[in-house]
């Protein structure tokens, strides 16, 4: 931050206590009712799905299954709030490795089946393995893709889907434990890594707006590509046909996130909401097809543009008028540098 | 690259006025990109006070530009992802021609011409592959004439050696394609470098930072007289981290980071925006919008020496006395001892602050 807005700031806690106060309720709000809901129910369903794989870890298993996709959907929520904590060891990349652009993790993980890599027999071993092979999108292409499913023994499969559960678990628990311990008061009450409440108010906003270019340009534009070439096959989470439930659940989180960083203003509260419930009835339209696969026909292209388009009106209204209310300088070079 | 026979065939043909030269009266000091009270875009020139002397219209963002050696032409170029780059005359801001780069192709916002300035480069992403690659223009004319690998993903400012004939290029590391915007691909992955290649695209030599770097995006570079490349870089790990955004490299020798230890490199925000050696090569300057800061660097100690507070900094270019800044709230400035503006104009100004002359 710059000397200039330390120096407001500071003139600001002088001439109004008040607003000071609030922004102090601000930080406890995003922190009590977003943040570390959301990575203790990361943390919790990652060691469910640890604990099930003890006793059952057959990739064709539908508990295991659903035990990844509860514990993938917890991630999803969570994959907007990428600093401290997530940031740590390349744990947030070692839980969610996408998107993959070279197609890392299908090598990777062609390769560890093949060879029978031992790497995956202790969680110390594991943890030095390429993020690309050690989340939740490897798992996807074992559990869902046909390719994979004879190229080692069911033995050495299950011990994969174990690995990768277990590691998803510590990474999930680390993360949690450093919020709890640590970084959560770094953010309260500011003073080394934050050296005021409004640089804690941007790194909120700035998750806010990563998660809103994480859904519109990734989790949509990716597949979108172009009109003239279209890339149904980048569609993230395809094989499961868990696309679209990863739009809603991003959407939802963020829903939630913009609505604490707009308390107290019920206009900015209200036509937050309008937007998000405009963007949750475009995302319902495309329920008949989950996996964006109709990216190439038109007519349901148009669905998933509608929807990018709302996305991007919410990223405006966010930077015209949630960011200036957080103190957020939208300098030209500074919101949006090359 | 063409013959100088081709070269002086092409001269002959061409329709631009032979004789003209950076000392006609009338041509800027600096370029720079920018945006208009009405959100458009443009390239201004502007004179050596900071007084705006033309703007040109561009189709969307310009992001850096690059000047002929000899003649009074430069060319803007498109921000990534874009597809244009706009040659113009620097008298008067009338456009000359306008490059797009081959399809699958998109500029990064850099390019540079060769020493004689019978050829320009310019950095560009092939990105179907995500393949950092240089384009190679005849300068006369402005025809594509070839292109080679850039040595990296994501190359970005582009210069001359100036201790060998050869390009120096900032390799970013950072892959991006169009479909997605801006979002980047491969951070974990990432491996930017600064790269030495011939003229026709040999790789001399190439420089990494240690492991523990490599989510460090090495994007600008400065050239100083003797060979010396500055380097700004940009952090796209955690900002938790406190780490180098400034180095200085000599071919052939290893890499010295400045200002390290120093608690103030926080207040860059893990991001440099331009960088530029002083008129006398002692200092080496970064800028940081994000940080609102101008930090300048003893090039012989490497400490941090001066910060400078300057709201949304982010063109920087040496002048004899020092440093001359641009701002995105339309403000150019002299850096000394201390800041003073110099100018505002009713421009957000872009990235960059290109010299002319």
């Amino acid at each position: 931050m710059s000397v200039l807005s330390r120096l407001t700031s500071t003139a600001c806690a002088l001439v109004a206590l008040t607003g000071l106060a609030r922004a102090d309720a601000l930080t406890d709000a995003v922190v009590d009712q977003h943040i570390l809901p959301t990575y203790e129910r990361l943390a919790t369903e990652t060691a469910e799905f640890a604990t099930l794989t003890e006793s059952d870890c057959a990739p064709t298993s539908e508990a295991v299954r659903t035990a990844w996709g509860e514990a993938f959907d917890a991630w999803v929520a969570a994959s907007h709030l990428r600093f401290g904590p997530s940031e740590a060891d390349n744990r947030a990349f070692a839980i969610a490795f996408w998107p993959d652009s070279r197609s890392k993790t299908p090598k990777a993980l062609r390769g560890l089946l093949l060879d029978s890599d031992p790497v995956v027999n202790t969680p110390e071993d594991f943890a030095t393995a390429s993020v690309a092979v050690r989340g939740f999108y490897a798992l996807e292409y074992l559990f869902y893709d046909p390719a994979y499913a004879d190229l080692a023994s069911p033995d050495y499969a299950c011990a994969v889907v174990k690995a990768v559960a277990q590691d998803l678990s510590q990474n999930s628990a680390a993360i949690l434990t450093d919020w709890q311990e640590e970084y959560a008061e770094k953010l309260r009450h500011p003073d080394e890594r934050y050296r005021s409440d409004e640089e804690a108010h941007q790194e909120l906003f700035k998750a806010l707006n990563t998660g809103l270019e994480i859904l519109g340009d990734m989790r949509i534009g990716r597949p979108l590509g172009t009109f003239d070439n279209p890339r149904p096959n980048r569609a993230e989470v395809r094989r499961s046909g868990r696309s679209l439930r990863h739009l809603e659940l991003q959407l939802d989180s963020l829903r939630q996130l913009a609505l604490l960083l707009s308390d107290g203003d019920a206009e900015l509260s209200q036509h937050l909401t309008q937007v998000f419930d405009k963007a949750d009835r475009h995302a319902a339209n495309l329920a008949d097809d989950p996996s964006f696969a109709g990216v190439s026909d038109p007519q349901h292209r148009f669905l998933l543009e509608t929807l990018q388009q709302d996305v991007r009106a919410i990223k405006d209204i966010a930077a015209l008028d949630l960011g200036p209310r957080l103190g957020v300088e939208a300098g030209f070079n500074a919101l949006d540098g090359d | 690259m063409p013959s100088r026979r081709g070269f002086i065939a092409g001269l002959m043909a061409s329709s631009m006025a032979p004789s003209a030269t950076w000392a006609d009266a009338g041509a800027p000091a600096y370029l720079s990109a920018g945006k208009d009270e009405l959100g458009l875009f443009v390239v201004a020139g502007l004179s050596a006070a900071g007084e705006v002397l033309f703007r040109h219209s561009l189709p969307d963002r310009g992001h850096a530009a690059s000047a002929h050696p000899t003649r009074p032409e430069a060319v803007a170029f498109a921000r990534r992802p874009g597809r244009f780059a706009d040659v113009i005359d620097c008298r008067t801001g009338a456009q000359l021609a306008r490059l797009e780069p081959p399809e699958g192709h998109h500029f990064y916002g850099h390019g540079v011409f060769s020493p004689e300035g019978e050829v320009m480069y310019t950095t560009e992403n092939a990105y179907e592959n995500g393949e950092g690659m240089i384009g190679v223009w005849n300068a006369r004319d402005y025809r594509r004439i070839g292109q080679f690998p850039s040595g990296g993903i994501g190359p970005h400012e582009m210069r001359l050696r100036r201790d060998a004939p050869g390009l120096v290029v900032a390799n970013g590391g950072i892959e991006t394609h169009p479909d997605s915007g801006r979002a980047k691909l491969n951070i974990p992955f990432m491996r930017p470098n600064l790269s030495y290649l011939s003229l026709s695209g040999e790789i001399q030599e190439q420089m990494e930072l240690p492991a523990d770097l490599h989510k460090n995006s090495i994007r600008h570079i400065a050239v100083r007289s003797d060979g010396t490349v500055g380097f700004a870089m940009q952090w796209q790990g955690d900002l938790g981290a406190d780490v180098p955004i400034v180095g200085l490299h000599f071919p052939g020798e290893t890499h010295r980071l400045m200002g390290e230890d120093d608690p103030r490199l926080r207040n860059l925000s893990g991001y440099g925006g331009s960088i530029a050696f002083s008129g006398d090569e002692t200092q080496v300057a970064v800028t940081s919008p994000r940080g609102g800061v101008v930090q300048v660097m003893d090039c012989a100690s490497g400490a941090l020496v001066a910060e400078h507070a300057l709201a949304d900094v982010c063109g920087l270019a040496t002048t004899r006395a020092g440093f001359l800044a641009s701002t995105g709230t339309g403000a150019v400035a002299r850096i000394g001892t201390q800041v003073e503006t110099l100018a505002t104009a009713p421009l957000a100004w872009d990235n960059h602050l290109i010299p002319l002359v």
